[in-house]
């Protein structure tokens, strides 16, 4: 088991930690699950932090200064006043559906996060079927997107939910297209081993430049980045389907939508730009840090920059745009890249 | 399919102020729309009747609250109609180097609020901001005060131009030349905002007219029509304004007019800079009795920022008898459901926004 | 222009043959003795305005409504009739638009109470 091993490098932890004892091994998961989350945590808030200050700075302002040194406690006191308020389920609302959606969203995204490799070994469960798992989870978030919003009885959540599924109908297939194209390359379903099978000149990247603006794309509207934010269409749907959602869930719904954005971020640089890999200088992990982080960057500008579409366009440029550009992308790589590069 | 019947307002993120808008929506389309005005509603024209004439102005001024000093001077300018007052040269050309100054100002801000309007992260509107308040120093340096100026006395102004007044302000102006390009250029190639605006609430000609909707709503809609030229009050035919009109009547061509707008009001208040003669610019002391009207019936067209106001005012002495006023907002917001039937739910509020209503207006 | 209240739609229909044809404003003064409802036309070809007054008895005020000729005159119409209690005929005007009131005295109107007479307590017993 290389996991214990590397775990035990990591964090300096006692060998017996590493050891192939079974309650060891539950031990050392366990221990994993929780230094996973809580880095996962740090770098969704750190990214959230990163977003107000660049936003901030796009729009001539300084972004949050006083919390903290350069503002970096702004969110966590936002939280502490989120967290201190008072939290209302609507009458009309179905309590247990309502009260159920974002933590199983947290739920599902903490899933992802351990399904997904940070170094050689770094990984909870390295799954043959990896990839496709993650993408299935993936593709359940906008459906509780959905039920949040249905359950919450509001008239612009319901707008909000109907966008959702729409979006999930349009922009599911040009995800799924380019991810088989990805696989195609590599000969696997394995992250880790989608990983091994790039190279520093070799990135997926490089190879698939089609796939990786359709990826990029579809992502965006995955994770409700601007120009996709049609679900929580702040000028026209209030907040969408977080309109009733008050204090704690607020709080965590904010925390989601920039944990999601880095969790994009990673699956990203993981799928194309060769995800722990890189000149020995810095450990393997920093590596897909700072790509995730280069990706979140680029995110964030585009949302600093850009105008919201309209549904019908949405889904008229997934239609007409992203999937033939994926059916492309997944032709060239058959024909062209798989022969001939590889 | 099913009418659903939506409540956008009084508290929404993007309704300009207190408007409730009662919409039907099936599916995404919008059948009707119904607006609800009146939450600020203060009895601006009973008030008026009320008060000394020129205990006016300050109420005048919170009609509009984003171009206070536009609502002051037509106000006062009836005034000085009924009294049958004459304002100076140098006054005249100081009064339009404000009244455009404001109408930069109100423009930047309906500007910053229509780009937020159709999606964007309060970048624009940060930028448009930014400028508005450049221009607001220089009405700060010529009125002492950054939102509601009460500077127009009849006859003239309180006060004469700082020393420095003109260089800042041209200096001010080249910027904005430069500036207005840039956004320009930021919003029209990003192809999300052209295709968010371009045939969306579209007035022809005709319905322009049916509807009345005034200022850069009408002159977008093909009618070249401005008070400034047709009807030119001070010094306007002097500096060689050109109202500026387009055709398609469409949510982009009312922002492009105001944009060019912008631009022609920077050449004006440059021009009039140049041309600004010498002489006394003080208006009367507000005193107690002010003079008695020789006209009973007075009525003043102006062209604000937002679009044509008219006051038609019936005088006694020492206060208004009746003070009526036609303010743009209210009957550009009449229009809306006329644009907005037909069009998607997101596009409402780029109607709203390219309508650029002030709900004090609209509500008096 | 004084017009009779009998000529009025001709009149209105006559001069937006003529070229008047945008409605710029509604309005009413309440001269006591008689109300004087007051319409504003404009001419955008050679940029001339005509103002119309009709005059009104304060025992028979209404005025036939013009939104056939003028769509614009819809919200106009309906302030005069909720500021001023002149009734509109010929289509419903009564929906309040600027007041949340409920109608007894029209407010614009010079018989309206500015100030209530002020009532404690000990005088409503």
């Amino acid at each position: 088991m290389n996991l214990q091993n590397d775990l035990a490098n990591l964090l300096n932890i006692p060998y017996w930690m590493s050891s192939t004892n079974i309650i060891h091994n539950i031990v050392g998961i366990i221990i994993y699950i929780i230094v996973i989350s809580i880095a996962f945590s740090i770098f969704g808030y750190m990214v959230g932090w990163l977003e107000r200050k660049l936003i901030a700075r796009a729009q001539y302002r300084h972004g949050p200064t006083y919390v903290g040194m350069w503002g970096l406690l702004q969110n966590m006191a936002d939280l502490i006043k989120l967290l201190s308020k008072e939290d209302v389920i609507p009458e009309n609302a179905d309590r247990m559906l309502f009260a159920a959606s974002l933590p199983l969203l947290l739920a599902l995204s903490i899933f992802i996060v351990l399904l997904l490799p940070y170094s050689p070994g770094l990984q909870a469960a390295n799954l043959g079927f990896g990839l496709l798992i993650v993408f299935t989870i993936i593709s359940f978030m906008p459906l509780l997107l959905f039920t949040a919003a249905f359950s919450s009885g509001n008239k612009f959540a319901d707008i909000s939910a109907q966008r959702s599924v729409l979006i999930l109908l349009s922009y599911e297939l040009p995800i799924l297209l380019v991810v088989v194209s990805v696989a195609a390359l590599s000969g696997s379903y394995n992250l880790a081993g989608i990983v091994a099978s790039q190279s520093s000149s070799h990135y997926f990247a490089l190879l698939l430049p089609i796939g990786l603006v359709v990826f990029f794309i579809a992502m965006l509207a995955e994770f409700e980045r601007p120009p996709f934010d049609l679900r929580e269409a702040d000028s026209e749907l209030i907040a969408g389907w977080l309109t009733d959602v008050s204090a704690p869930y607020y709080a965590l719904a904010l925390f989601l939508d920039y944990a999601r954005m880095f969790l994009g971020s990673i699956i990203i640089s993981i799928l194309f730009f060769g995800g722990w890999l890189g000149p020995s200088i810095l450990p393997p992990f920093a590596w897909i840090i700072i790509k995730a982080l280069i990706i979140s960057v680029f995110i964030i500008i585009v949302r600093a920059t850009t105008f919201r579409m309209r549904i019908d366009r949405v889904l008229r440029f997934g239609w007409v745009w992203l999937i033939p550009l994926s059916l492309l992308n997944l032709i060239i790589t058959y024909i062209v890249i798989i022969p001939f590069v590889k | 399919m099913t009418v659903t019947r939506i409540n956008v307002g009084p508290v929404h993120p993007s309704t300009h102020g207190v408007i409730r808008l009662v919409v039907d929506l099936e599916g995404d389309t919008i059948v009707n729309v119904e607006p609800h005005i009146g939450f600020l509603h203060r009895g601006v024209e009973k008030l008026a009747e009320s008060r000394m004439y020129m205990q006016i102005p300050p109420y005048m001024e919170k009609l509009d609250y984003v171009a206070p000093m536009s609502y002051n001077e037509a106000y006062v300018a009836t005034v000085e109609t009924a009294m049958g007052i004459q304002v100076s040269e140098r006054s005249q050309y100081i009064r339009v180097i404000l009244l455009e100054l404001q109408r930069i100002a109100s423009h930047l801000l309906s500007l910053g609020t229509l780009c937020n309007d159709i999606g964007q992260t309060f970048t624009a509107f940060m930028w448009a901001f930014k400028d508005r308040d450049i221009v607001l120093d220089l009405l700060q340096e010529a009125t002492g005060s950054r939102m509601f100026y009460v500077n127009m006395r009849l006859g003239g102004l309180r006060e004469d131009l700082p020393a420095d007044f003109s260089e800042h302000t041209l200096n001010t102006m080249d910027y904005l030349e430069k500036r207005i390009p840039e956004y320009v250029a930021y919003l029209e190639k990003n192809p999300i905002f052209t295709e968010r605006m371009k045939g969306i609430g579209v007035i022809t000609r005709d319905e322009a007219k049916q509807l009345g909707v005034t200022g850069p709503v009408l002159r977008a809609s093909g009618v070249n029509y401005d008070v400034r030229r047709s009807n030119a009050y001070y010094v306007y035919s002097k500096l060689h304004f050109t109202p500026k009109s387009l055709q398609d009547g469409d949510n982009f061509s009312r922002y492009k007019v105001r944009i060019l707008e912008i631009q022609e009001s920077v050449r004006l208040v440059k021009s009039a800079l140049k041309a600004l003669p010498e002489g006394n610019a003080k208006g009367m002391q507000v005193k107690l009795r002010s003079p008695n009207p020789v006209n009973r019936i007075s009525v003043v067209n102006r062209e604000l920022p937002k679009g044509e106001c008219m006051m038609y005012m019936v005088a006694d002495p020492q206060k208004p008898y009746r003070l009526s006023i036609r303010s743009p907002s209210f009957i550009n917001l009449a229009a809306i459901n006329h644009m907005a039937k037909g069009e998607r739910f997101a596009d409402l509020f780029g109607i709203l926004g390219t309508l650029d209503i002030i709900m004090g207006c609209v509500d008096r | 222009m004084k017009v009779d209240r009998d000529a009025l739609i001709s009149t209105i229909g006559k001069m937006k043959s003529e070229g008047f044809d945008y409605l710029l404003k509604i309005t009413a003064v309440d001269y006591v003795d008689h109300v004087d409802s007051i319409y504003i036309l404009r001419n955008f070809d050679t940029s001339k305005d005509e103002i119309l007054e009709v005059t009104l008895d304060p025992a028979d005020l209404w005025v036939p409504t013009i939104i056939g000729m003028h769509p614009s005159a819809d919200w106009y119409e309906r302030e005069l009739c909720e500021m001023f209690g002149i009734a509109i005929k010929g289509r419903n005007a009564s929906r309040l638009i600027l007041e949340k009131w409920d109608g007894v005295d029209p407010p614009s109107r010079k018989s309206f109470a500015w100030y209530a007479p002020y009532k404690t307590i000990d005088d409503n017993k």
